[in-house]
């Protein structure tokens, strides 16, 4: 029998790789763009890499209208999207392609003369009180890099500065996300705020200490599990789908 | 500026739970840490809207502590430390730590005349300084935990910690995607700084107070990157990356030991095991009973080395087995329980090695804690003490060439790859800390909030 850890050889018993067995194989993307040239322009995005997308928008902005560039980005994006849902790519590969796709997108509004139009408006703050926003700022990321407008209210927000950018903003959609429970007490009280206004809209609460019984506790409230929810969820609201629907679609409890 | 320049211990072989080389006394009995017995400490956190009033918290507090003392009285464990770990509402208003504190002191003390049960309590100070949103060296949230680290230092508090933010900026940047030179400017380079600023106060108000001034962790970049990484179906940062990190955060939290902390060092930083291996102080560590707060992949290797074993923190409700701090009280006395019978019975070498067999080659994050890898981990840092830097991008070398060189240590392609990508951005770094700085402070200019002046720059 061993008698040190230098003499154990098998593990078996002890735990499993299971991460092994999902050890999942590097794909190429698949080709999304109309021609060659906006072709390099999706794959820089999927590569993340920021030079040679802005190299290659300017390139193609010579003979190319900006809409077309745009509709390469997001396509890019979407296969970026594949290769995370696949295993093939992780978080950091999704977030370099989203801060190339970005470089692009600016350059082509900056041709267009204005922003493109947006899906749609997103609101996003962490709790008053929570200086926690790794989570949030992925989710920025993500749903931004989807073609929403996001308004990023940062961290420690007082509910009075969330309501009134739902308001100001005309919003679709707004989040909350707290790593605290004594922080995410803030919530109940914006959806009540949000009541009070006449504004009806979900509201997606997500983080740390954050469970789907309390945010489906109270009006407005949808359960965000992960960053990763965002984009669809988005999506939704847009779309129209009341947060009545959209807890039914994507919590457990109605 | 840095200082350890050997080892405590002449090899890692020497290193167990319950004993450390610079032991420390806390609190009533007193409780000896690192004196060939290991605690617990149970870490209980109130519930949303108890902190509505003042009356209310303090009843929450009263409610947690009476359970956490009375629970070691039922079974008979020896002694307890609790940790208060501060919500935003306490630290932004002393009076409130202060009442807070008082109460539980005198609550352990009523106890310890009736019993003699021994016990201490823990201040962990919340860092309130967001850096991309106030300057770390001049805000009010500042003032606000310089007042609270005296409020409580007053008021029955044994043992002053924190988890500082040095950094948070750069590094959350870095680590989202996947740069490793970020990751070491932030951690290694601003957040030692930061440290190194901020920590003489605090010892100085523990010294001030007659207590203990106990440590800090990098649990707002380390951990931050660790639990990213997550479990083996999580795919939001490679593992192999989160090791890394895990080098850094040991070379940067030695600062608060340097500057004059002598632990017990705070439970969430798991770069201890490095720690000890390079100081001697006593360490608190988490692992199985911290389930609670989160999961992880190293729970029992952790426990190896550790002097006060923790359950991270458990907000106060009720089970079928009485409220959440009676039943993890109860969890970590038996735990404690066990590692002190098998000092007792001389086998803790045989604990530790068990305990060590369950997580090695799980993950890559419990092969680092492992405390032959972590001695070599501290030995790189001691060894390239020149400067923050130094040991900083030392310890990720070291950590890199430890995974590689152990074919027991199984790693996928793409966790491999990973690996290795980071291992040569960093061998392709500067040796020189200035240079490093220079570069950084111009690539990281973009990083929204970042502030040069934070740290002294």
């Amino acid at each position: 029998m061993p008698k040190t850890v230098g003499e154990l050889l098998d593990f078996s018993t002890i735990f499993t790789r299971y991460d092994l067995k999902l050890a999942r194989q590097m794909r190429e993307a698949d080709t999304v763009g109309a021609d060659a040239v906006l072709q390099s322009i999706a794959q820089g995005v999927v590569e993340g890499d920021e030079e040679s997308v802005g190299a290659n928008t300017d390139k193609a902005l010579s003979d190319h209208k900006p809409t077309q560039i745009i509709d390469t980005l997001i396509a890019g994006m979407g296969e970026v999207s594949k290769l995370w849902d696949e295993g093939v790519y992780y978080l950091p590969q999704v977030i370099l392609s989203s801060d190339a796709l970005m470089v692009g997108l600016e350059k082509a509004e900056d041709a267009m003369g204005g922003d493109v139009k947006k899906r749609g408006t997103v609101v996003m703050h962490c709790a008053h009180g929570d200086i926690h926003d790794i989570g949030k700022n992925i989710a920025v990321a993500l749903i931004r890099a989807n073609g929403f407008k996001v308004v990023d209210l940062g961290s420690d927000v007082p509910e009075d500065d969330v309501v009134k950018a739902v308001k100001d903003n005309n919003a679709d959609l707004v989040t909350g996300t707290a790593l605290m429970t004594t922080t995410m007490a803030a919530f109940a009280n914006i959806a009540g705020m949000l009541k009070k206004e006449g504004l009806n809209l979900p509201f997606v609460c997500g983080g740390g200490a954050v469970s789907e019984e309390y945010v489906t506790g109270f009006d407005f409230g949808v359960y965000g599990d992960e960053a990763k929810q965002g984009p669809p969820m988005a999506v939704d609201a847009a779309s129209g789908m009341s947060w009545e629907d959209m807890r039914a679609k994507w919590n457990l409890v109605s | 500026m840095p200082k350890y320049t050997s080892m405590a211990y002449d090899n890692w072989g020497d290193m167990i739970f319950g004993t450390a080389k610079n032991p420390v006394s806390i609190g009533l009995g007193p409780v000896k840490l690192g004196g060939k017995t290991v605690y617990p400490q149970i870490v209980p956190h109130p519930r949303p809207r108890s902190a509505e009033s003042k009356d209310k918290i303090l009843r929450e507090y009263q409610r947690m502590t009476e359970d956490a003392l009375e629970r070691c009285v039922a079974l008979g464990f020896p002694g307890i430390v609790i940790e208060f770990e501060h919500i935003y509402q306490m630290t932004s208003q002393p009076e409130w730590a202060a009442a807070i504190f008082r109460q539980a002191k005198d609550q352990m003390q009523e106890y310890y005349d009736k019993y003699g049960l021994k016990s201490a309590l823990v201040s962990t100070v919340a860092d309130l300084r967001k850096p991309d949103m106030v300057n770390m060296r001049s805000s009010q949230e500042l003032t606000w935990m310089l007042e609270t680290f005296a409020s409580t230092a007053e008021n029955g508090a044994d043992v002053l910690s924190i988890e500082t933010m040095g950094g948070k900026e750069v590094f959350d940047w870095a680590v989202q995607r996947q740069d490793i030179k970020g990751v070491i400017f932030g951690i290694g380079v601003l957040s030692s700084r930061d440290m190194a600023w901020l920590w003489p106060q605090i010892v100085d108000t523990a010294k001030k107070n007659n207590i203990t001034a106990g440590g800090d962790t990098d649990c707002a970049r380390g951990n931050t990157a660790m639990f990213l990484a997550g479990g083996y179906t999580a795919t939001d940062l490679p593992h192999t990356f989160a090791a890394l990190t895990r080098g850094c955060s040991a070379a940067r939290s030695l600062v608060a030991y340097e500057q004059g902390a002598t632990g017990p060092t705070k439970d969430c930083a798991y770069e201890d095991p490095i720690i000890k291996a390079i100081t001697g102080v006593p360490i608190t560590m988490e692992g199985v009973a911290s389930a609670c707060a989160h999961s992880e992949m190293q729970s029992n290797v952790v426990s190896a080395v550790v002097d006060l074993w923790s359950n991270e923190a458990v907000e106060y409700h009720d089970m079928f087995g009485g409220s959440t701090v009676e039943v993890f009280t109860e969890i970590l006395g038996y735990n404690v329980a066990q590692m002190n019978a098998s000092i007792a019975m001389g086998q803790e070498k045989v604990l530790r090695d068990i305990n060590i067999s369950s997580d090695k080659y799980r993950d890559v994050h419990g092969f680092v804690l492992s405390p032959d890898n972590a001695y070599e981990i501290g030995q790189a840092i001691v060894d390239n003490n020149e400067s923050y830097y130094a040991r900083s991008r030392a310890a990720v070398l070291k950590v890199g060439e430890l995974i590689t060189a152990d074919s027991k240590m199984e790693l996928s392609k793409f966790e491999r790859d990973a690996l290795d990508k980071a291992r040569r951005e960093v061998e392709a770094l500067p040796d020189s800390e200035d240079d490093f700085v220079n570069m950084c402070l111009d690539e990281y200019k973009k990083v929204p909030g970042f502030d040069p002046s934070s740290y002294g720059f």
